[in-house]
């Protein structure tokens, strides 16, 4: 697989009540246009992740919403996987210039939460999961939380392991100007945050947030560009948690990376950079063991000993801050995890630059695993 | 949205789930509730594994805090789940209670 990124760009993520859906797009489309030196009318089609628009905006047919908002009368869908919607739509839109049928599309990842009260978008959101988990009163925190637990019974993991996914995200982000939070956290004020679900806490969980994400790809010789997408790889699993095999790995993340790293030519030794689906602590380390950065159970070890930090380990994880510091508009991360790894490898990425990236890794998930899609970007 | 006839088409999956025994294989108290629970938070949601292998996620009710553990013995019993819509029918589900 080679599809080319000519370009790729993000808002701010955050509570941006000043600005609707429309407004998000447009700001996030004129930046990826101004980069790529494209005309609007040269994009051939329109692919937008995103999942709450309906639930909670009351809007269907987001597709054709967003085409005539950016004034391209082109094919133009709305893609939804949960909170894989992101990658899904960079997934579609990859196959559709491998296709031919298109040679330049646009990929939108967007979504709007913090106009609504927190009640109703945890209910929202539980539309990623099962009927079951629905009647239970679950909200994703707590099907998260049931995971952790069943990690921490089998493997030991600490509550301590876990709040130092957070502390290094939070650094992270504190060099991301786009990031929701800014602020370092420490260990310390993760520990002693109120408890969400159990054993969850606040700051073990990724906030409600607003954002855009673009991209551009074709599959285009001589484009100028040198970054490509060499695999992009989707797998599924059941909706929800009772009917997996193991509470305390994502089974559709472990198939989608190895279909990953075979169609790119690569393994997890060979990953630079890396963008991992840290919707909860517990994700990040379970996200390292699945895609096979490290073994089973040794995961927590490796993070809290700084083995996945900026200018300290490799591979480095989540240098935009991960969801969980850098914000988890949903239908948006998905898009930026991969604009994120564009611009590490595109040498752009700024006070959080990783030196000499060559290969980078995105991990999305929807639900609790019931979708994984797994991305490979190299240099050329 | 809460719909009778979705409640009725429902009510066929409890029979074969209720009253059978197995034990906890994990469990969290929620306390941030979605739309709709704040009344009821906090409460503990598990996952259990039933004798015949089926595994099954419910709220664990009429419990003490020393039977929040991975292991426990519970048995699957009929109680009501969420309060009644606007056409007013009461939906029913299973929730698990620890046996003595």
């Amino acid at each position: 697989m080679k599809v080319t990124v000519l370009a790729g760009a993000t808002t701010k993520f955050g509570e941006l009540w000043d600005f609707s859906p429309r407004v998000l797009a447009q700001q996030v489309t004129a930046q990826v246009l101004k980069e790529s030196g494209l005309a609007k009318n040269k994009i051939e089609a329109v692919f937008v992740g995103n999942m709450l628009s309906s639930s909670l905006g009351n809007q269907d047919h987001l597709g054709a919403f967003f085409s005539e908002e950016l004034g391209m009368n082109v094919p133009a869908v709305k893609i939804e996987a949960a909170c894989a919607s992101g990658g899904m739509a960079v997934h579609l839109a990859a196959l559709s210039v491998i296709s031919g049928q298109y040679k330049k599309v646009l990929v939108l990842g967007i979504e709007k939460m913090t106009d609504y009260k927190p009640e109703m978008v945890n209910s929202a959101l539980m539309g990623a999961s099962s009927d079951a988990e629905r009647e239970t009163g679950a909200t994703f925190a707590a099907l998260y939380a049931l995971i952790a637990r069943a990690h921490m019974e089998k493997y030991r993991t600490t509550e301590k392991e876990m709040a130092q996914v957070a502390v290094k995200n939070h650094y992270h982000a504190s060099l991301n100007s786009h990031a929701q939070y800014t602020v370092p956290l420490t260990l310390e004020a993760v520990l002693k945050s109120s408890v969400v679900a159990s054993p969850l806490k606040i700051f073990d969980c990724s906030p409600i947030s607003d954002g855009a994400a673009a991209l551009i790809l074709s599959s285009e010789k001589n484009t100028g560009s040198d970054i490509y997408i060499a695999a992009s790889a989707p797998s599924t699993d059941t909706l929800g948690i009772s009917q997996r095999d193991d509470l305390t790995s994502l089974k559709s993340a472990k198939i989608a990376s190895r279909l990953a790293f075979s169609q790119a030519g690569v393994g997890p030794a060979d990953i630079d950079v890396a963008e991992v689906h840290d919707c909860f602590t517990i994700a990040e380390i379970i996200a390292m063991e699945d895609i096979g950065f490290f073994e089973k159970g040794a995961a927590a070890r490796a993070i809290y000993e700084k083995k996945t930090w900026l200018n300290i380990g490799r591979p480095v994880v989540n240098t935009s801050g991960g969801l969980k510091a850098a914000g988890h508009p949903v239908g948006a991360t998905g898009v930026k995890q991969v604009v994120e790894i564009y611009k590490q490898l595109k040498g752009i990425a700024g006070k959080k630059q990783v030196k000499s990236s060559r290969i980078g890794l995105t991990h999305n998930v929807g639900g609790t695993g019931a979708t994984c899609v797994i991305h490979i970007l190299k240099k050329n | 949205m809460l719909s009778p006839v979705k409640i009725w088409r429902n009510q066929n999956k409890i029979k074969s789930i209720l009253n059978k025994k197995g034990e906890i294989i994990s469990y969290t108290r929620i306390h941030v509730p979605p739309a709709g629970f704040e009344s009821q938070a906090p409460y503990v949601v598990a996952v259990a594994q039933l004798d015949d292998g089926k595994r099954i996620i419910a709220q664990l009710v009429d419990f003490n805090e020393s039977d929040l553990m991975i292991g426990r013995k519970i048995i699957t019993v009929l109680r009501r789940t969420k309060d009644p819509g606007l056409e007013g029918i009461i939906p029913y589900g299973i929730k698990f209670k620890p046996v003595t």
